[in-house]
């Protein structure tokens, strides 16, 4: 591996280890990861408050994990109050050259990405979903100058990072689109998506799934073969994001997906079963199939398959997301013991 | 046989709506962690991308055999940021339920005892203020037994067609330990309309529009998938679109793409549809002789959890009264001058639609029915006998009319009676006429 010559400034220095690039960053990292943010909280006002943190992108960058923290917590409210703490995020104090001394020959904005994504996404978690959708794509389109600027300049490496940025903040929004129903801006933006430069069977595959919410079935039909396809062609390459094995379980899910709108329900659990087999960390595959079993008003079974899953993958019980299968064992499991009154009242809030 | 005391069953039911489930969505904060540790132009330094620490890094979040906490804050996959697994999940709570969907229940009996109960005859029925209606019956092959400790569970369906209060009634009949008891168990839900469909029908000629509103009258957005017209016989229909291109309602084939999902807001929001109408060419001379005014009907299907669809039918959508076409009246000239108390002629033309010879008729003017002063009335003979007219013949008439007041005023209420059938065929629209004085 070349070490990259020794530049003067602090941050590019050697690029050796995160405690490099900021004031003890490999602890920080090391409590995210660990999912322990009131750690990083108490963490950042530690070090705040002795005063350690001596250059602005140190600043800019615990506060960056601060309020990813805080949202992480749901405390919505105060994560957006920290980033109005910041002025504008373009403005000159937060560019390399404003201060040569601490970053002579760098030159551009010390923003860290992810504040921009927290500060567009934050007002949708604070039931003002317009003011969210805005910034999101007021950030797309200077994303795409940005593109625009480094493709002009020759800059290889940055525009791939920036075309990087461009994908997840689409992302974002076909997630933000998805859940408010608005079916028909997220399959033009997803099949945008998919006609660029690349073909994700992944991304095919919650195209299908969309078209599938929508009762378009046989459109979906489409979208999973293409992906059934793309396994068989062995097209994975420049997409190291799928092991064969997560590829495998793909196609097999979105089988079952098909069967089950069908109310297949047995031909479902049989493709769930493969994918368990395959993976026994597949809990999209231990969720569906749960819900499957309750359909062929097997109940207990229903229950068994996902406490076995608990035993085996600790961490899925806890709710953070509203997505993560815990939830629904819980959902099954009270089933069990909703008690409704005998004279009649409304149906079970689970 | 007795109906014991609440709490003293060994048997209880216990049920969940079933639907069909949905994909629950919800973005993330998931980040790359590129995205956090540097400004975000660090990257025009190309001497950044050839760092090791970014290799360690970018392999960490790409591992997802790791089952730590990391894929909660780190992104496996760019389109995690979607928030959109592909997991499913049944709803939270038993929702609203809507006219027009399907009504599906998982119901488990559920032995809390500690001894075997036996014989069991499980009943579900859903009563509506109108009808009762069995959903499940179990005493043609009965539930042999159920331990203690143990449940047996059945799903049931119904089409929601009935707006109001429902009531689920599950009942069963068991042998517990020598007794037999019964018992009844009531869950109780209220069944909504949806949509609302506003309509308003205008006629051009031969041709009758008919535009519909739909409104969204739930809490959140509908999609809806079709909205189509059912004709009465003898009529056509057209779906006119604003794209300009007019497409027969009913010729979609097979394989053609998929129209695009309409969205309709929730609470209040509305989507309309325009519609050509038109008598096919056989239908016209039954439908003018029965003087039958139903166009047709909409049925309105939308979508749901995972396509589930919901479907409802308006009531039969009724177009502008016939008016008898069997004669017709028209106005041919009248005077560009009339004057106060000034007697002037107008020129009509009374024409025999029909296939046979009509007639012969007298024409006159008729009083208002809200006995409103005329301030045109006919100068002369009150009654003009007009001769019989041959079949899709004509003749020309001319009335003598005077007015009496200055102004804009009416000449209103012309009527045509049949002498031989002795029926009146519906008065000439008002015409407006301008009094001056001398």
């Amino acid at each position: 591996m070349d070490e990259p010559t020794p530049a003067t400034d602090r941050p590019t220095n050697q690029f050796g280890s995160l405690n490099n690039l900021a004031h003890e960053l490999a602890s920080l990292e090391d409590l995210a990861i660990r999912g322990s943010w009131r750690s990083i909280i108490d963490k950042v006002s530690r070090t705040r408050s002795l005063n350690l943190l001596t250059s602005p992108h140190d600043h800019l960058i615990y506060l960056s994990y601060n309020v990813l923290a805080l949202s992480k917590l749901s405390r919505f409210a105060d994560a957006s109050s920290e980033i109005d703490t910041l002025d504008d995020f373009n403005s000159h104090y937060y560019k390399y050259e404003t201060y040569p001394q601490l970053y002579p020959n760098r030159s551009g904005s010390m923003i860290p990405f992810s504040l921009r994504f927290i500060h567009a996404q934050l007002p949708m978690k604070l039931e003002n979903r317009q003011e969210g959708l805005d910034r999101f794509y007021l950030l797309l389109k200077f994303i795409r100058e940005k593109i625009k600027e480094k493709e002009s300049d020759n800059l290889h490496d940055s525009v791939k990072t920036w075309k990087r940025r461009e994908n997840f903040v689409l992302n974002c929004l076909i997630g933000h689109h998805l859940g408010d129903k608005e079916f028909n801006v997220c399959l033009d933006l997803i099949k945008d998506l998919i006609n660029r430069d690349y073909l994700d069977p992944v991304l095919v595959s919650k195209l299908g799934c969309i078209q599938m919410q929508i009762g378009d079935i046989e459109g979906a039909k489409v979208s999973f073969n293409r992906v059934e396809m793309m396994l068989n062609e062995g097209k994975n390459d420049g997409y190291s994001f799928l092991s064969e094995v997560q590829f495998r379980n793909l196609v097999n899910r979105n089988k079952a997906l098909v069967y089950l709108v069908g109310k297949d329900y047995v031909s479902a659990v049989r493709e769930y079963e493969e994918c368990i087999e395959r993976d026994h960390t597949d809990v999209v595959a231990i969720n569906n199939k749960a819900l499957c079993l309750m359909y062929l008003r097997d109940l207990s079974d229903s229950i068994k398959v996902l406490e076995k899953a608990l035993e085996r993958i600790p961490t899925i019980a806890l709710d953070e997301t509203l997505f993560v299968p815990g939830f629904e064992v819980r959902l099954i499991a009270e089933i069990v013991q909703v008690l409704i009154s005998k004279d009649g009242r409304d149906f079970a809030r689970l | 046989m007795s109906t014991t005391p609440q709490g003293i069953h060994s048997l209880a039911f216990r049920v969940m709506r079933l639907c069909n489930p949905s994909f629950p969505v919800d973005p993330p904060f998931r980040v790359d962690p590129a995205d956090l540790f540097f400004g975000e132009d660090m990257f025009d330094d190309p001497l950044l991308a050839l760092s090791p620490l970014l290799s360690t890094h970018l392999s960490k979040s790409t591992d997802s055999s790791d089952m730590s906490f990391a894929d909660r804050y780190l992104l496996h996959h760019p389109s995690d940021a979607m928030g959109f697994s592909g997991l499913l999940l049944l709803p939270q709570s038993f929702g609203a339920i809507y006219l027009g969907e399907t009504f599906c229940s998982y119901i488990s009996i559920n032995n809390s005892s500690t001894f075997e109960v036996k014989d069991i005859i499980i009943k579900a029925e859903i009563q509506t203020e109108r009808e009762r209606i069995l959903l499940l019956d179990t005493s043609k092959s009965p539930v042999g037994s159920i331990r203690a400790g143990g449940h047996y569970d059945f799903i049931v369906e119904h089409d929601v067609k009935e707006l109001g209060a429902y009531t689920m009634v599950c009942t069963a009949l068991y042998n517990d330990g020598g007794e037999r008891k019964y018992l009844p168990q009531f869950f109780k839900f209220v069944v909504a309309n949806p949509l609302s469909v506003r309509t308003k029908v205008r006629t051009v000629k031969e041709t009758t529009y008919l535009e519909a509103c739909i409104e969204n009258q739930t809490k959140s957005n509908l999609y809806v998938d079709q909205v189509e017209f059912e004709p009465a016989p003898h009529w056509s229909v057209t779906i006119l679109k604003a794209d300009g291109l007019l497409h027969p309602a009913d010729s979609l084939t097979a394989g053609e793409i998929v129209k695009p999902p309409i969205l309709v807001r929730s609470g209040g929001g509305i989507h309309n549809y325009l519609y050509q109408i038109k008598l096919s060419s056989s239908g016209s001379e039954q439908l003018k002789s029965k003087r039958s005014n139903i166009l047709g009907k909409l049925q309105i299907t939308w979508r749901t959890n995972l396509g589930e669809p919901g479907r409802l039918q308006t009531q039969q959508i009724l177009g502008v009264p016939w008016s008898c076409q069997e004669m017709e009246l028209q106005v041919l000239e009248i005077p560009s001058l009339i004057n106060l108390d000034r007697p002037f002629s107008v020129h009509l033309k009374l024409t025999n639609l029909t296939e046979r010879e009509m007639g012969p008729f007298e024409v006159w003017l008729s009083q208002n029915s809200a006995n409103e002063e005329k301030f045109v009335m006919i100068n002369g003979l009150q009654i003009m006998v007009v001769p019989q007219v041959e079949a899709f013949g004509s003749t020309d008439l001319y009335l003598n009319l005077i007015a009496t007041k200055l102004g804009v005023q009416r000449i209103s209420g012309i009527v045509v009676f049949d002498t031989l059938e002795k029926r009146t065929f519906d008065p000439l629209a008002d015409v407006e006429i301008f009094v001056e004085s001398d």
